[in-house]
């Protein structure tokens, strides 16, 4: 069954380019523009993997972490942090893997190939 | 509550971390925001001749060189500043640092003063003087009027907002203002509260320590001691939690912030003396608690300093 990816990302640019590489690798994609439509989507795509940006204007990554995590369905999807700010790799404690923006498309696929297969 | 925020800031990359704090928050809750820069220390009374805080250079201060630091200083945060898209005051000045972050902070009638853990200076004198908290913020933190925001990591600065505060309470006369403050806080934000206290069991006597009994009697104690003393004074306020842990005291609230997801810790900060820094490796609690958390750290002071 083709695994499925949610990107939570407020660039369009970010998102056009992860769900490029995705589709292209065979991923299926969903998008949230920001953490507080997160949740609802989330639930209703039930995805096997996240990718989080971490500033976004209305909710930020940590605080839709934070709310993933008291979903008891949906708390143990794995999520890798891609972001462009400081010290990201510390936001997200229990993140797969953080990724500073600009990152290698190749590093992106093998985190994610490592957490959810192909 | 916060009417009026001074950011303290040395324009170096040790500064960035704090400066996305103040300004988101400055932003996000319609705040004014007054950022001081602490350039450099008078060589002599009165001279015009002051030692750079950044290089350590002496330089001549004219008008074209504050014009040079302004300029440098906004292009530092241009983006912040735009968008946080209202009026700003950057404040100009030379001096001690921590009595010039002070004096502005009294004739500002500033509600807050947000400031990183170390100037760039102290975290480049050495891997000791990492892990110890900065000679400007501990004074600063010692003697303000109003609470002082700690960003201690950049890990401390995904802020967003907050919603979830931690309380640490040592049961002290300063904790009972902490609490006040950080109640006053909650209500504000409609946030959830954890009042949090960790037994130390790193300096108990040995039969404390080794007990389990009595570790956990000694919790149930102070739960009782967190309700009598904080909840009663809640008006109803009934989204909160009680949590007791034991360990040594600021790795357990920095282990409680991390599990709780929490966007600020305020903790009461009491210490009377500054320590020489051969003295205070490990600091009080709160200033362990500033270097080590995700969290950002409200230190408020006794109350007898706090602004009426």
């Amino acid at each position: 069954m083709t695994k499925k990816i949610m990107i939570v990302d407020d660039d369009p640019v970010i998102v056009k380019y992860l769900e490029n590489i995705f589709k292209n690798s065979g991923y299926k994609t969903c998008v949230a523009r920001d953490g507080s439509q997160g949740i609802n989507i989330v639930k209703k795509e039930n995805p096997d993997l996240i990718t989080l940006d971490l500033e976004m204007p209305e909710e930020w990554g940590p605080r839709f972490y934070r709310k993933l995590s008291k979903e008891k369905l949906f708390k143990n999807i794995p999520v890798i942090v891609i972001s462009g700010l400081s010290g990201n790799q510390y936001a997200i404690h229990k993140a797969v893997a953080s990724l500073t923006k600009p990152f290698d498309r190749d590093v992106l696929l093998k985190i994610v190939k490592d957490t959810i297969g192909e | 509550m916060f009417k009026k925020i001074l950011f303290a800031t040395t324009g170096t990359p040790s500064c960035d971390a704090a400066a996305r704090v103040a300004f988101d928050m400055a932003k996000r809750y319609n705040t004014e925001l007054f950022i001081i820069n602490v350039f450099g220390i008078p060589s002599r009374s009165f001279s015009q001749v002051i030692t750079d805080l950044r290089t350590g250079d002496e330089i001549d201060l004219h008008d074209d060189q504050l014009v040079k630091i302004k300029n440098k200083l906004e292009r530092r945060y241009q983006q912040q500043i735009h968008d946080y898209n209202s009026p700003h005051d950057i404040v100009l000045t030379d001096g001690i640092p921590h009595t010039e972050i002070l004096r502005v902070a009294r004739k500002k009638e500033i509600d807050l003063i947000v400031m990183g853990a170390r100037t760039s200076t102290e975290e480049n004198t050495g891997s000791v003087n990492r892990h110890l908290i900065g000679s400007t913020l501990q004074n600063v933190a010692r003697s303000a009027r109003c609470p002082v925001l700690i960003i201690g990591r950049a890990a401390a600065s995904f802020w967003g907002g907050i919603s979830n505060i931690i309380f640490g309470t040592d049961f002290s006369k300063g904790s009972s203002q902490a609490f006040e403050f950080a109640f006053n806080l909650t209500k504000m934000f409609n946030a959830s509260l954890h009042i949090f206290h960790a037994i130390d069991i790193s300096s108990g006597p040995f039969e404390f320590t080794k007990n389990q009994e009595v570790i956990e009697d000694r919790i149930r104690e102070v739960r009782g001691m967190i309700r009598k003393r904080y909840i009663s004074k809640m008006e109803g306020y009934n989204d909160y939690e009680i949590d007791v842990w034991e360990g040594i005291p600021y790795v357990e609230i920095v282990k409680y912030a991390r599990e709780s997801f929490a966007d600020l810790i305020v903790m009461a900060h009491h210490t009377k003396k500054m320590a020489p820094p051969e003295e205070s490796v490990f600091g009080s609690n709160v200033e362990q608690v500033v270097l080590r958390s995700n969290a950002p750290v409200i230190s408020v002071n006794h109350p007898a300093r706090q602004k009426k």
